[in-house]
């Protein structure tokens, strides 16, 4: 199947619309909101939420009997928030630090939902089968009116945003000046937590419990190490997610036994790894670079200082030497011998080097400069 | 009780114990996550080592996702150092990652790989007396006893051998790399003995679980003391007792035994986080509550002290001037009053001789904020104790 062959089928097949057009809006939603998380070091709470929430899934369906997955989310939902309360009542309250909490209710919530789970399973309720979904999220059975849910999410939580824009970026740097602003910042936290809860509990059914901290993180963790500003990062996760959502979808379609779920958390880690080694200003490829040409500069620089206090010594700045004599000298290489003769500084006639009248000034100025910073 | 049943809490009981002593040192270390992250990243581990040895039992597969446990360590301690991310979002960027490439290895080997993912997430403990191990014909027990069997040995020696090392290291970095024990080989000792521990313990238990039979144990212990031995103590009976109720309840509800193991572990944990008699959440309150009226006490004794007109003293006037609620300006006046601070006469509010020797004391103590001043009132006030 060729690209153009695919496109055409995302147009037309209901199953791959819906999936595309659902895992896009919800790549979108969770970078988003994924980038307060990175930005306010909750990294991790994404991950302790998304296992949180199942006994909340399992409650639901135990309570209803029906596996309506609206209803099952707000199980979700629910039992997600109490597991971020608890987590912040852990670690206001005790001693007990905020990794330990966020492991406890992570992996106790998480236990106590496969507990529920399993015992739902020995139910006699055929209904049953199918909630385990929820584990690894199965993008297939996403259908029209869960789009229509996510999409209604996406937009409330993108109207706050905007609402609320200055208050939570002030929040996001300087809480205690927030503060001193006279914001409630109790309830702007509530907030941002809640939508981050929110984001998560929506991506359940399609990225499952165990994927979905990933889905919050890496649009987020990508997008960071292209900008400073915060609304470019928001915008950029935003796309960097949505795009994650349409290619793994993309790629699972393409191939049997692929589940979308992770596939669409490998994208978005490809997206992180790109963005690590390719950004401009923070990259590693353009650090790097960066550190070998100022090395180089350096090494010039020794190169002509050294030079320069050679020629001091003669009445004709442009006396010749040797170049041996560079030899012994550390920072000299054949290399920065000849960029300085591109720059006119030095001339080489045989194997005797001299420096110009402009070179001997630019090693002078140098070496004031240094003095002045010396000092 | 069956010969299986026994050996079923037996399995569980020592996968408890071998998981509480790592998970006491990563929980003083503040590196509880670290665990969840190696016990999602062994995933890749497992299978690939799968398909070398066909084995799931096999030591060397054991080594060999053990290893991609420290590939795990490695990795994000190299993102951590990039500083292109904070810590935590290393650690969330790495394992999702390691474990979507398992889950997609088993998917797409699913005919080749007797490994679901729903028993990598709950392992099959049920299931652990029916692998058994047979030396020479004779049948020993069952292959994971052996397994979780060893791995807690090593870890008692290693823990028997290392612990004065590995408890300077926990709590005085400097010290420990003063007095010449290197940091990094405490740091990747543990490590590796947390990756085999979680290896080992997987198939019984599975992932989830591991992480909770580490941290669960040693954060309820951590809520009830201070001393590293003692914490040791309880972390390891906090585990067995889990393990042990936890089988029981999943026999009654016919459900999963880690399910259920984690689940009793969460109860264990909200008892102690309610009840623990200094660090548990109503102690807490208390405490802060009692300070809240000492404080006020301390307020208005002051304000007595500092106020002979008639009118500055009026029961009345007392609520408008400290801006204060009826409830709390009465429960203030009513300890004042039982402590024979002060003494109300015609709705005037005096201080008494002790209530005014208490004053002095601290005055002089908020303006010297020497400890000297305080040992002695420290008997009747709360405030200064902590």
């Amino acid at each position: 199947m060729d690209i153009t062959e695919y496109i055409k089928l995302v147009f037309t097949d209901y199953t791959l619309r819906t999936i595309t057009l659902g895992t896009a809006i919800l790549g979108a939603v969770t970078g988003m909101l994924g980038s307060f998380a990175v930005l306010r070091k909750q990294s991790l709470l994404g991950d302790a939420i998304s296992h949180a929430a199942l006994p909340g899934i399992a409650i639901a369906f135990l309570i209803t009997g029906a596996k309506d997955s609206n209803t099952l989310l707000i199980g979700a939902l629910i039992s997600g928030l109490i597991g971020t309360f608890w987590i912040r009542g852990i670690v206001s309250k005790t001693h007990l630090k905020s990794d330990t909490a966020l492991g406890l209710i992570l992996s106790l919530f998480f236990g106590f939902g496969m507990l529920l789970l399993t015992f739902i399973q020995k139910q006699p309720n055929a209904n049953q089968a199918g909630l385990d979904k929820y584990l690894f999220g199965q993008a297939a059975t996403l259908v029209e009116s869960d789009v229509w849910t996510m999409a209604i999410v996406t937009g409330i939580c993108l109207l706050v945003m905007l609402l609320f824009w200055k208050e939570f970026k002030i929040l996001l740097f300087d809480a205690d000046y927030t503060k001193t602003l006279g914001f409630n910042t109790k309830t702007i936290d509530v907030l941002i937590t809640s939508f981050i809860v929110l984001a998560i509990v929506l991506g359940l059914q399609t990225v499952g419990v165990v994927l979905m901290s990933a889905m919050l993180l890496a649009p987020a963790a990508a997008a960071r190490q292209w900008t400073n500003s915060l609304s470019v990062m928001v915008f950029l996760a935003a796309l960097f997610g949505a795009f994650s959502g349409v290619f793994g979808t993309a790629i699972s379609a393409s191939q049997n036994n692929l589940s979308t779920g992770p596939v669409i958390v490998l994208v978005a880690g490809v997206f992180v790894l790109i963005s690590f080694i390719f950004s401009p200003s923070r990259g590693l490829l353009f650090r790097q670079i960066r550190f070998v040409k100022n090395r180089r500069d350096l090494e010039l620089h020794k190169t002509l200082a050294f030079m320069y206090n050679i020629a001091e010594t003669h009445e004709n700045v442009s006396h010749p030497h040797a170049i041996k004599i560079l030899n012994n000298f550390q920072g000299y290489t054949k290399g920065t011998l000849q960029k300085l003769v591109e720059k006119d500084y030095v001339k080489l006639t045989g194997n005797m080097w001299s420096l110009t009248a402009k070179g001997f000034n630019a090693a002078s100025n140098l070496y004031n400069q240094q003095n002045e910073t010396d000092e | 009780m069956s010969s299986a049943q026994i050996e079923i809490q037996l399995i569980a009981s020592i996968v408890a114990v071998a998981c509480a002593i790592p998970g006491t040192f990563l929980v003083l270390r503040k590196m509880a996550m670290i665990s969840d992250a190696i016990s999602h990243s062994i995933l890749p581990g497992i299978v690939i080592g799968f398909f070398i040895t066909h084995n799931l039992n096999s030591p060397l597969l054991i080594l060999f996702a053990a290893f991609t446990g420290i590939i795990t360590v490695v990795l994000v301690e190299y993102i951590q150092k990039t500083n292109l991310v904070k810590e935590d979002t290393a650690i969330g960027l790495v394992f999702p990652a390691l474990f979507s490439i398992g889950v997609i290895l088993i998917a797409k080997n699913a005919n080749d790989v007797h490994l679901d993912v729903d028993a990598v997430l709950l392992g099959e403990l049920a299931f652990a007396p029916f692998d058994r191990l047979i030396i020479n014909g004779a049948d020993v027990g069952p292959k994971s006893l052996w397994i979780v069997g060893s791995i807690l040995l090593i870890t008692l020696t290693l823990l028997i051998t290392f612990f004065k090392e590995l408890k300077v290291s926990t709590f005085d970095k400097g010290l420990a790399a003063s007095l010449g024990f290197s940091p990094a080989i405490i740091h990747y000792g543990l490590m590796s003995v947390s990756s085999v521990t979680t290896v080992g313990a997987f198939d019984a238990v599975g992932a989830i679980l591991v992480v909770a039979l580490m941290i669960a144990p040693a954060a309820t212990a951590y809520l009830l003391t201070t001393d590293l031995k003692k914490m040791l103590v309880l972390a390891v009976g906090f585990g067995i007792f889990s393990a042990i109720m936890g089988y029981w309840v999943a026999h009654w509800l016919d459900a999963s035994i880690a399910g259920s193991i984690t689940t009793i572990l969460g109860l264990v944990f909200l008892m102690v986080y309610l009840f623990a008699p200094s660090k548990g959440i109503i102690a807490v309150l208390y405490r802060e509550k009692q300070q809240r009226i000492e404080v006020s006490l301390l307020t208005f004794l002051l304000h007595l002290k500092n106020h002979d007109e008639l009118e500055e003293r009026h029961v009345k006037h007392l609520n408008e001037h400290i801006n204060w609620q009826k409830v709390r300006s009465k429960s203030v006046l009513d300890l004042a009053q039982k402590n024979n601070m002060i003494h109300i006469e015609n709705q005037i509010v005096s201080l008494t001789e002790k209530g005014d020797a208490f004053t002095s004391k601290a005055i002089d103590y908020i303006i010297t904020n020497r400890d000297a001043q305080i040992e002695d009132m420290k008997d009747d006030f709360f405030l200064f104790r902590g």
